[in-house]
């Protein structure tokens, strides 16, 4: 048998690698199409998932920022020996501030620290009358970086601040301080586990969704291996297709997310939050946003790829 | 162009679907598989594309040793082979220009190409009229035919034809026969498997017989009809 016979022309390298993306994909858009009510499912299932994921990141940044408000409280008070002399007051501020871990500053002068005084006897302001704001001390409230809030290291602020002159008693609320840090950890291990769990049963379920996909066109892959596709021609559609279901699906999630926020949450804010320091609830950073949407298409191709594993083995 | 050297198939069951088969058949050459049902026939074209792996001797294609090609290398083997599989498996879904069209698609042919040649392969087969429709609301003789272009579209150099003549009118069958011949002429080696009397008595065919996986040369077969 000659070979001019077989007039095969060598299309394949003819053929760029772009226009062969844009074979697999109009394949990977062709079998959206026609295999509709299964796309549906999977586009709604991801939905759901992704829905169900970020309503619970929109729960955790809340509540970190809320936490964050709490941890804010972590103040640390520092009274004189002696009233001291504006010019000594401000030397001290200066190396106050510079310790490291020192958020901000803020001096309460003898009539602040009356004026708070006398707004905390609410309705018996009257015992006060006449009372000179010598009575009380005046002082310095310190807030701590995020980082110093916790109990070893506010111990440790706490003992450098010590040692500078003039400082002399230090008020923290360590035991508050402390029971409060384990509860923030103990919440963010919680979180992390119920959100690893979450992901695990999104990708357990997309996967035997588009499963159910790919089973129902086990012909048409069978087919594809016996004119001799390889196996990366015939998953490369399935894979596209998975991504294209998993970006759909969790770009609804996220416009239903924020659907959801801009007309309810957001005015209802105000009863729910439980941190009256806040205005309202926050919405997702972007960032976040970003990660749903990656997450989203990722679950699809893993989904898509782990389903394939099963069928193809010519 | 394909060889057998003892080759012993065993699937699943005690007794070996093949056992200790040897052929050769040359370049250009044509050739008929027969053997009642069960003897083994489908099992040696699937040796042939590299579907059944045997659990002795060992298969040559094209000079190219299929039993220890890797599975990255199976695919380039079958672009190289037409089967016609006894049972069509065609895309019911799918219209019969893409049924015939994937072979192209999987080489990696541009889309004005395979239209071009998809219809010409069609037209050879007289079912150009059919194109858009799908293979469900055809004919059986009209899907045997839709196969068939399938597995002719790139111009094999091998055709595998599992009982292709199986549910035709006699009309059909030497339609069938005619193309396969013509194909054979332009230099395709062909193998057929078949237990029609009619088809393989049909010209000066050499045949090969299987009887419970054991191999028999028949000579060639003059026309008796
Ligand atoms: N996938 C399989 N698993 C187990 N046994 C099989 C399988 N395929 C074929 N066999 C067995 O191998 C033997 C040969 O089968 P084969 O399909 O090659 O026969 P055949 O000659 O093509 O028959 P027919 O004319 O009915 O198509 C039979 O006994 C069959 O039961
Ligand atoms: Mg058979």
């Amino acid at each position: 048998m000659s070979s001019q016979k077989h007039n095969i022309r060598p299309k394949a390298s003819t053929m760029g690698g772009g226009s062969k993306l844009g074979y697999f994909l109009s394949r990977a858009l062709q079998n959206l199409r026609s295999n509709r009510m299964v796309t549906i499912l999977t586009v709604s299932t991801i939905t759901i998932a992704i829905l169900i994921i970020s309503l619970f990141m929109l729960m955790y940044v809340n509540l970190e920022g809320t936490i964050e408000q709490w941890s804010r409280k972590v103040v640390v008070t520092v009274y004189f020996d002696k009233e001291p002399a504006p010019q000594d007051l401000m030397s001290l501020k200066g190396r106050i501030t510079s310790l490291s871990g020192t958020e901000s500053i803020t001096t309460v002068s003898k009539e602040e620290a009356l004026k708070r005084f006398r707004s905390r006897l609410k309705g018996q302001e009257s015992l006060l009358e006449g009372v000179s704001p010598d009575i009380l001390p005046s002082s310095i409230e310190i807030t701590l970086k995020k980082e110093f809030r916790s109990t070893d290291a506010v111990n440790i602020y706490v003992a450098r601040l010590k040692k500078l002159q003039g400082v002399g008693e230090v008020q923290y609320g360590e035991e508050w301080v402390r029971k409060f840090m384990l509860f923030f950890q103990f919440v963010r291990i919680l979180g992390a586990l119920i959100a690893l769990f979450l992901v695990l049963s999104v990708v357990f379920i997309v996967s035997n969704t588009i499963r159910l996909t790919i089973f129902a066109r086990k012909d048409e892959l069978e087919i594809l291996a016996l004119v001799g596709a390889t196996p990366f021609f015939i998953k490369a559609p399935f894979l596209i297709e998975g991504m294209l279901q998993g970006a759909v699906g969790s770009l609804l999630a996220v416009s239903l997310l924020s659907a959801g926020y801009f007309t309810i949450l957001s005015n209802a804010g105000n009863f729910l939050t439980f941190n009256p320091a806040d205005a309202g609830l926050v919405f997702l950073p972007a960032s976040y946003i970003a990660a749903l949407v990656s997450g989203g298409v990722l679950i699809g191709f893993i989904g898509s790829l782990a389903s394939l594993k099963k069928f193809i083995t010519i | 162009m394909i060889e057998l050297h003892n080759v012993t198939v065993r699937y699943q069951t005690d007794a070996p679907a093949l056992s200790s088969v040897s052929i050769t058949i040359p370049k250009g050459d044509f050739v008929f598989l027969t053997g009642s049902s069960g003897a083994g026939k489908s099992t040696l074209l699937k040796l042939v594309y590299g579907a059944v792996q045997p659990v002795y001797g060992h298969v040559v294609v094209d000079g190219q040793n299929v039993t220890r090609m890797s599975r990255r290398q199976i695919p380039f083997l079958r672009r190289n082979i037409g089967v016609v599989f006894q049972d069509f498996k065609l895309l019911q879904n799918r219209s019969v220009f893409d049924n015939v069209a994937i072979t192209l698609e999987v080489l990696g042919w541009e889309h004005n190409d395979i239209k071009k040649k998809v219809f010409h392969t069609l037209k050879r087969l007289g079912i150009e009229h059919k194109l858009d429709v799908p293979p469900i609301r055809l004919s059986g003789g009209e899907q045997q035919r839709v196969a068939l272009a399938r597995a002719l579209v790139n111009e094999p150099r091998i055709l595998l034809a599992d009982e292709p003549t199986g549910n035709l009118d006699e009309n059909n069958k030497d339609q069938i026969l005619q193309i396969f011949k013509e194909a054979n002429l332009r230099g395709t080696t062909v193998l057929i498997a078949s237990h029609d009397r009619r088809v393989i008595h049909s010209g000066h065919h050499r045949v090969v017989h299987l009887e419970k996986g054991v191999l028999q040369e028949s000579g060639n077969v003059q026309s008796k009809a």
